[in-house]
């Protein structure tokens, strides 16, 4: 019916680095996505610039688009990197700390 | 993972080892094949389709309109969408409280394009043994040959994803055009390689990992189950004490139960678990252990369904409710969506008008008695046919109103901006009064919007 011994011996995960890299780099991208949509929906790129001075910052509407979806991409991916590195670095609460023992006391 | 694999996949996978789904038939795999023809078939096709003189499905950016078929929806419409994607939320809810991770295993462009590319890799590199045995093997001509195939195939068919995925942005057959022209700008240039690379990276080598590591959906999918949700399970109680037998033997006798521990619900699966641990969140239900349990039942004279589509009330003997708060809830929260969008929709503003005073000055005193305020009006034809506007203005006494008129044609998803003046008497009014304005089509009356303003007067 079937060879036995096929089923995975290997590790099926992926890296700790990759993992890290995927999970930046995937919500950041889905955020930036509708960051983009929402933004573009009411802000016209040709119209970004300085008043006075002539050239707007962008040329075309598709380099407006393009710059604003990596710029929000680049943004939130800066603060998922953060917020897992924080999260990563967090000290573990020891098992028993010193205020749960002082508030269990203070019960008796 | 070692080995020739490891080096064509690059330092990043070293630790991972590939994950090599085993061809499976079945009902719930003729489904999900069904499902990526249709899905697939309508995103290939889709800009493809030519409605009223041009594509029906066209998102222009650079012109800022998005073309539905007879529908044109402008930067103003923009709710429809956000509307929609609540409607989409709510719907992904509802079927998953139903019948749990429907959407991963039949729907899921990350499924469906897998899918696809798996279909390449065993029509290049044959079935399961033979991928692993290839994967194996040393480098010859011969594997060469296999694996470039390969990776030609799938590049080109991930260009050709790229490829369509920009046609929803820019008209396809000017794209076409421009590609065979090598002419294409470097915008188009670059979505093409970047969506084409999304999907050959995605669908080629991430596949069950991004279910795993990278979908929000799959961890949060769990707060729509209850114990009357759809999911995929293993009746332990049949099933255990799993053991190898010979066919027609009486197996009972010796303690066991109906799973024969062939370990083809594990070779099929595309992430690589084995059910029989009980639901495990890597799992998106897919539906293929049941299809290779169901085989292997068959042809061992048992019953079906020791993988099955169960709920855990199902397997715990308790009644089955498909009807229960959670289910009535989202499927009434979604009626009422899908009706207001549909109502809102029909009722959409064809046309639009926005009012801007003029701010180089609050009001010019005329020689003839008059004071004078001068505005921009601003129209916009969102409708696909030219209309004449007429504009009006009502809120003050014996006012009247001047512009290039009588009639103001605006073309088709045009916007005209009309310097207006409204005078009034002097003495008439003191201060800042509100006026009113108005526009209306001359050949369809009931296209018509309104607008406010200030009027300013010197005061006394």
């Amino acid at each position: 019916m079937t060879t036995p011994g096929e089923e995975y011996s290997g590790k099926l995960r992926w890296p700790r680095l990759m993992q890290d890299v995927a999970i930046v780099a995937w919500p950041s991208f889905l955020v930036a996505s509708v960051a983009t949509m929402v933004c573009f929906a009411f802000i016209d790129p040709l119209l970004i610039g300085h008043d006075d001075y002539p050239p707007p910052a962008f040329s075309t509407r598709m380099s407006g688009y393009a710059v604003g979806f990596f710029f929000f991409w680049l943004i939130s991916a800066l603060s998922s990197l953060l917020t897992l590195y924080l999260a990563r670095t967090a000290h573990p609460e020891p098992p028993e700390s010193g205020l749960d023992q002082h508030e269990t006391r203070s019960f008796e | 993972m070692t080995g020739p694999e490891a080096e064509l996949e690059g330092g990043l996978y070293q630790a991972r080892q590939k994950i090599y789904p085993r061809e499976i038939s079945g009902r719930f795999q003729r489904w999900r094949t069904i499902a990526v023809w249709v899905l697939l078939g309508i995103y290939y096709a889709l800009p493809w389709i030519r409605w009223g003189g041009r594509q029906a499905v066209l998102f222009d950016l650079p012109a800022r309109k998005f073309h539905i078929f007879g529908l044109t929806l402008w930067p103003q419409d923009f709710y429809f969408l956000t509307w929609l994607l609540v409607i989409a939320a709510l719907a992904l809810f509802f079927f998953t409280a139903l019948a749990g991770r429907l959407f991963c295993g039949y729907a899921c462009p990350q499924t469906v394009w897998t899918e696809t590319f798996l279909w390449m890799e065993r029509l290049v590199e044959g079935n399961r043994s033979q991928q692993m045995k290839l994967a194996k093997a040393p480098w010859s001509p011969q594997k060469l040959l296999r694996k470039g195939t390969k990776q030609l195939l799938w590049i080109a068919f991930a260009l050709w994803t790229g490829f369509t995925f920009v046609g929803y942005f820019t008209p396809i057959t000017e794209l076409a055009g421009k590609i065979v022209n090598f002419s294409t700008g470097p915008w188009e240039t670059f979505w093409v390689l970047f969506y084409g690379g999304a999907t050959y990276v995605n669908a080629g080598f991430m596949r069950e990992q991004v279910c795993k590591y990278m979908c929000p959906y799959a961890r949060f999918q769990s707060a729509m189950f209850d114990k009357d949700t759809l999911i995929i399970t293993y009746d332990a109680q049949r099933g255990e004490p799993r053991g190898a037998r010979k066919k027609g033997s009486d197996y009972k006798s010796r303690g066991l139960g109906d799973c024969i521990d062939c370990t083809m619900c594990v070779q099929v699966c595309p992430t690589g678990i084995d059910i029989r641990k009980g639901l495990q969140y890597e799992c998106i239900a897919c539906a293929a252990c049941i299809d290779a349990c169901d085989e292997v039942m068959d042809k061992v004279g048992y019953p079906r369904g020791l993988v099955r589509y169960d709920t855990q009330h199902g397997l715990e003997g308790v009644k089955k409710r498909v009807l229960r708060p959670r289910t009535l809830v989202y499927a009434t929260l979604l009626a009422v969506l899908l009706g207001g969008f549909a109502v809102a929709l029909s009722n959409r503003n064809i046309v639009a008008m926005d009012v801007i005073r003029d701010r180089n000055a609050l009001y010019r005193e005329r020689p003839d008695g008059l004071v004078e305020n001068v505005y921009n009006v601003k129209i916009l034809n969102k409708d696909d046919a030219a209309h004449e506007f007429r504009i009006t203005a009502a809120g003050l006494p014996d006012l009247e109103i001047d512009y290039a008129g009588p009639t103001v044609l605006v073309g088709p998803g045009q916007v005209q901006s009309v310097p207006v003046r409204v005078r009034v008497p002097r003495g008439g009014i003191s201060g800042g009064v509100d006026v009113l304005f108005g526009i209306e089509t001359v050949d369809r009356p009931d296209l018509r919007a309104e607008g406010k303003a200030r009027f300013l007067a010197p005061t006394g």
